[in-house]
This record gives C-alpha cells, structure tokens and sequence, in this order.
C-alpha cells in the first residue's frame, strides 16, 4: 500500500517537475499537456463550457442645476475704476503694494454699500496644472478677502470662489495675457 | 498515523522544490523581457472574424507583451493544428489560431493560444457574444490570452472616463481604453474636474463648481442619479476613493486654506488630516490603503509628498523641478506617476513610493493627469502636443504614445476605469 503510495508521489512529483515551465493555464483550465501536434476535430469535446460575454450599457445621468447668483447692476465708474482686479505673480498669492490702494477702494465701496455682498474670485494662467491652480486660486481669493477684512469689511459679506485656469480673461499664450489671468476678480451681489 | 507523515513528508519533498522554483507565467517586469513573438492568425470564418482578429490583434500588441510576427512567416495553416517544430526556426513563441461562425445575430468564436517552448496547448476556448457585444467579445479573448500567458489581468475592457468641452460647456465621456464607442454620461456643468472611479466602476466621483460654489459629485450609474455629497463655499476638489469604497479622499480649503480630509460616505462625516497653512491637494491613495501621495507647497513650491493616514511626517518624493504636481499612485503600488515643469512645459514622470528612480515618460508639449489602468502597465493622461488639450494612453514606461479622444475636441483630466465597470 505504502509502495503503491510512494510510486503514485514519484510519479506527480515528477509530471510537476519535470518541465522548466515558463507559461501555464490559469487555474480552472484542465488542458492538456504534452501534445506536440493536435489534430483538428479532437478539440470539440475539450473545450468545455462556452464563455458568454455581454455588455451593461452607459446609463445617462441627469444633472442637478444650482443657479447663479445674481449679480447686482453696477455703473460704469464702479466696475472700472472701484472694483478693479488686482494681479498675483507667477505661483504666489501674496497681495502687492502697487495693489493695497485697489482694495482700499473696494473696502470703503463695500462700507458705503451694507446692502451687497462681495464674491471674490481667485484666478490662475494656464501654465500650471489645472488642479493645483484651484488651490492657488482659493488661496488669490482668501488672502484678497482677509485684507479686505482688515480694512474693517464684515467677513460675513464676503466670499471666494476659485477658478484656477479655468476661465481666463485673456487667451493668447503670452506673458502679458498670463499676467491679466492671474488676478483677483470682485463680483457683487443684491442682498445680505 | 505515522505511516500517514511519511507520505505526507515524501510528497513534501518532491513536490515543494517545484512549487519554489518552477516559475507559472512569464514574469514581464524582469529587466530582461522582451515582447513574444507571436503568431497571431486571423480567425477564420465571416467578415466579422475579421473584425475581431483587428481588436485582438491591436490589443496584444499595444501590452507591449506579444510581438506580432510578419504574416509572411506563417507556414502553418489557420486550422487548429500545431507543430512547434515549425516555429523553432522562425523564433516564433506564440501561436493563436481559431475560427468565428456567425448565426443570425451570434457570434461564436473558438480560439487557440499554443507554446512553441513548451510544444503544447496553453488554452482553447469558446466564446458566445450577440453581435453587438462583438468589441467586448474581442477583448474578453483579448483579457484571456494576457492571463494566461502573464498571469495578470489584461484590461482590455476597461473605459476610460474624462472631460470633454464643447461651446464652454463640459461633459463627463466614457470611451473604451483605445478611443472606440465613445458616450456622453449626459453630465454636463459649465465647470467639471478631478474624475475618480469608485473600486467597484459603479461610480464615478468628481468636483463641479455650480452657482459659485465647488461641490464634490457622486454619479452612480446603477441608480441613474447623479448626488451631491460635499457643496459650500469652499474649495472642495475631490479625490481617491480608498479600497474598502466607502470613504475617499478630498482636498477643501473649508477651513481657511486648502488641507486634505478623509469623508466617510456611510457615517457622512469628514476627517481632517492635514493642517498646513499653505496650500494641500490632489490626494491619491496607496492600492493597499495605508498611504497617501499628494500636492503641497509648504516647503515653498508645489512638490509631491508622501505620508501615512495620520497624516504625520510627510516625505518629499519629487525632486526634478521647481513645480512638481497631480501625483496618481499606481495600483501595483510599487510606483507613483506626477509631471513636473521641465523648461515652461509640464512633463510626466514616474518614480518609486520613496522617491527612487525617477524616469521621465514624455517630452512633447504640455502633458498632465497621468491615470494608471488598473493593471499599472499604462498610463493615460492629458496632452496637447498637437495644438489643443486630447487624452493619450501609453505604456507605463512611457512607449507607444497615442491620442485615444475624438479629433478636434477639447479633452482633458483622463481618469481609467478599475476593471468592471457599471
């Protein structure tokens, strides 16, 4: 018995190990081994279960609308002179001195005006990548918005929204068109 | 029950060695690898055989594992019979033969996949597809063949989702890996960025910035419904889902500058993880869970950090240039892809999770969003080498590059989908 044992261990140790194998079916597949040349015909019986493929298809998705805020009417002299962009360097967010007046206007603007509400977005160029430059753009807008704050604007009235480089105001790829992408932009709206 | 050890012990020893030793697949990482020189036969049968031997034959050779050899060599005919004494000479590793019969609106396919090495059948099997399933058909063949030779799973059904812009206005498009059979998944906002795949592919996670305010989205393609998870008036980007696909990753500046967080879908909460004063992003988590690989600038440029979930003892990893960003940690886990700006131009690169080995994988034009598949043996991303943003695949080590999204649309941020998808 024990012989019979040890002959049927020789036997599988020796069809295990006897071929340096480099290649060899996944687990499941019961292929045959050994055949140098398969006649044609013989296979039918051994290909076993057919495999049946199917596809689910693409489920279109509605998307939920939010709406704008509205922006409130401004006048000319507001929109050019008041509420100017100002402008950032290349991978920074510091504000600038040549600046600081800008938004000493927009901070006098926004006490002469309790009734309106400020949304302060912050933009990139488009040299960065994309998605570090809509933290870039939150950090234009949260450092215009905590100057503004300490100008005396209520924090309460004002907010941020960054759109990194994906609305620019300038479109050639030029340093000039760069540097008046990389800006602060001063949105107003109706209400408290 | 002694006599029971004894054999237990024989069968040990001779068959133990064999299980160490004796290697199951090609192992296609050794240095030395080179593609197999493969005979890939068309199948035999109606117009659509033809059909699907262009899939099958484009998907092997794009793996960069099989080498299709010149038609010319083929001295066998198509037939499934096989001698490896014909192919020794050639050199010819690889022998796929089979057939195609179509009835009404089946398809049935046989192939044959034979070793010339080993002189032997490595697979046969049968496949059943309606019609116009016939692409998936022949890449479900495609899928086998790569396992059976590689061990690994092939891919080749897998999708890529990413951003398409048309009139301002963008849409979230699925095509398959390649660029064929693309779809819109109908959502469609004037802002939409930063894709990621549930595990699962049931799912698919992004950040829309709708009435001012950045939300992350949850688009199930189960339910057909698209739900708000995280929206307010900061800057909420999202980012990996975690393995357990419950919770994932996301950067929001909600508590004054942008810091990563974990959110808990079941317990819809969110953890912080991060408290740097500059700015912390694009989060991307290790396959096994444990490590995260993301942007911070707190060092003064933007670089590529790694760190445990805790969140402490962040380790630089990107050492190239002066702005390093948009790191995508690769599901083998072994290697971590991120572009860094090379001369003005961003450049993707691929290093290991200590920051090891850094090799660069593009040098044309701008590219960006590298995205593994779920293999780790390629790579989409973004490219505008031709003039305008389109999303090209490669190899992971960079060769064989090309656009996969529609001409003349803008197309960027290429997220691959996990294996399954929907």
């Amino acid at each position: 018995m024990i012989r019979k044992l040890l002959l049927l261990c020789l036997i599988l140790a020796f069809t295990f190990s006897c071929a340096q194998r480099k290649v060899s079916s996944p687990a499941g597949g019961a292929l045959e081994e050994g055949a140098s040349a398969v006649a044609p015909g013989k296979e039918e019986k051994e290909i076993g279960a057919t495999k049946e493929i199917g596809e689910e298809e693409v489920a279109r998705i509605e998307t939920a609308e939010i709406e704008e805020p509205k922006s409130a009417v401004l006048t000319e002299k507001e929109r050019e002179e008041i509420l100017k962009d100002i402008h950032f360097d290349f991978d920074k967010y510091n504000i600038k001195d040549e600046d600081k007046p800008t938004l000493r206007r927009v901070a006098d603007w926004m006490l002469q005006n309790p009734n309106v509400r400020l949304i302060i977005e912050g933009h990139c160029d488009e040299r960065g990548t994309n998605e570090y430059n809509l933290g870039l753009g939150d950090r234009r807008a949260t450092s215009t918005k905590d100057y503004l704050v300490s100008l005396g604007v209520p924090e309460s009235r004002l907010q941020t929204v960054s759109y990194g480089e994906e609305r620019p105001l300038c479109t050639e790829h030029n340093e000039d068109c760069w540097a008046k992408n990389r800006r602060a932009h001063f949105v107003v709206i109706e209400g408290e | 029950m002694k006599r029971g050890f004894v054999i237990l012990t024989v069968l040990f020893l001779f068959l133990f060695p064999q299980v160490s030793s004796g290697r199951m697949y090609i192992d296609i990482t050794s240095p030395g690898f080179r593609a197999i020189p493969t005979a890939i036969y068309d199948l035999l049968g109606p117009e659509e055989a033809e059909e699907i031997s262009a899939i099958l034959r484009d998907d092997l050779e794009f793996s960069g594992v099989f080498y299709p050899v010149d038609r010319d060599a083929y001295i066998e005919t198509p037939l499934p019979v096989f001698n490896p004494q014909n192919w020794t000479p050639l050199g010819v590793e690889l022998v796929l033969k089979g057939s195609a019969t179509v009835d009404a609106d089946r398809i049935e396919v046989i192939v044959y996949l034979y070793d010339v090495v080993e002189a032997r059948k490595i697979l046969q099997r049968r496949y059943s597809a309606h019609k116009r399933h016939l692409i998936p058909l022949a890449h479900s063949i495609a899928d086998d063949i790569y396992k059976t030779v590689t061990g690994e799973e092939g891919g080749f059904r897998t999708k890529i989702a990413f951003i398409g812009e048309k009139k301002g206005k963008r849409t979230i498009y699925l095509m398959d890996w390649n660029g064929r059979r693309l779809k819109s998944t109908g959502i469609t906002a004037e802002l939409l960025v930063s894709l990621h795949w549930s595990r699962d592919g049931k799912k698919l996670l992004y950040s829309s910035a709708r009435g001012k305010q950045w939300g992350i989205y949850l688009a199930d393609f189960q339910k057909r419904k698209e739900l708000i998870i995280i929206r307010s008036t900061a800057t909420n980007i999202a980012g990996d889902f975690f393995p357990d696909g419950e919770r994932f990753l996301f950067s929001s500046s909600k508590a004054g500058t942008p810091d990563l967080y974990i959110y808990n879908m079941k317990k819809k909460k969110a953890e912080r993880i991060t408290w740097k004063r500059g700015i912390e992003i694009s989060p991307t988590v290790s396959p096994d869970g444990r490590f995260i690989a993301f942007v911070s600038d707190h060092g003064g440029t933007p670089q590529i950090y790694v760190m445990g979930l805790d969140g402490k003892r962040p380790r630089r990893i990107s050492f190239n240039s002066r702005y390093c960003t948009s790191p995508a940690w690769s599901p083998r886990g072994d290697r971590i892809a991120y572009t860094c700006m090379i001369g003005g131009k961003h450049q993707i690169f691929i290093v290991g999770t200590d920051g090891s080995d850094s090799v660069q994988l593009t040098d044309r034009g701008n590219n960006e969003d590298p995205s593994f598949s779920p293999n780790g043996r390629f790579i989409t991303f973004t490219s505008d080498r031709d003039g305008y943003k389109r999303v090209y695949i490669m190899r992971a080590n960079g060769e064989v590059q090309r656009p996969v999204s529609p001409k003349n649309m803008r197309a960027f941020g290429p997220e691959w989908s996990p294996n399954k998808v929907f």
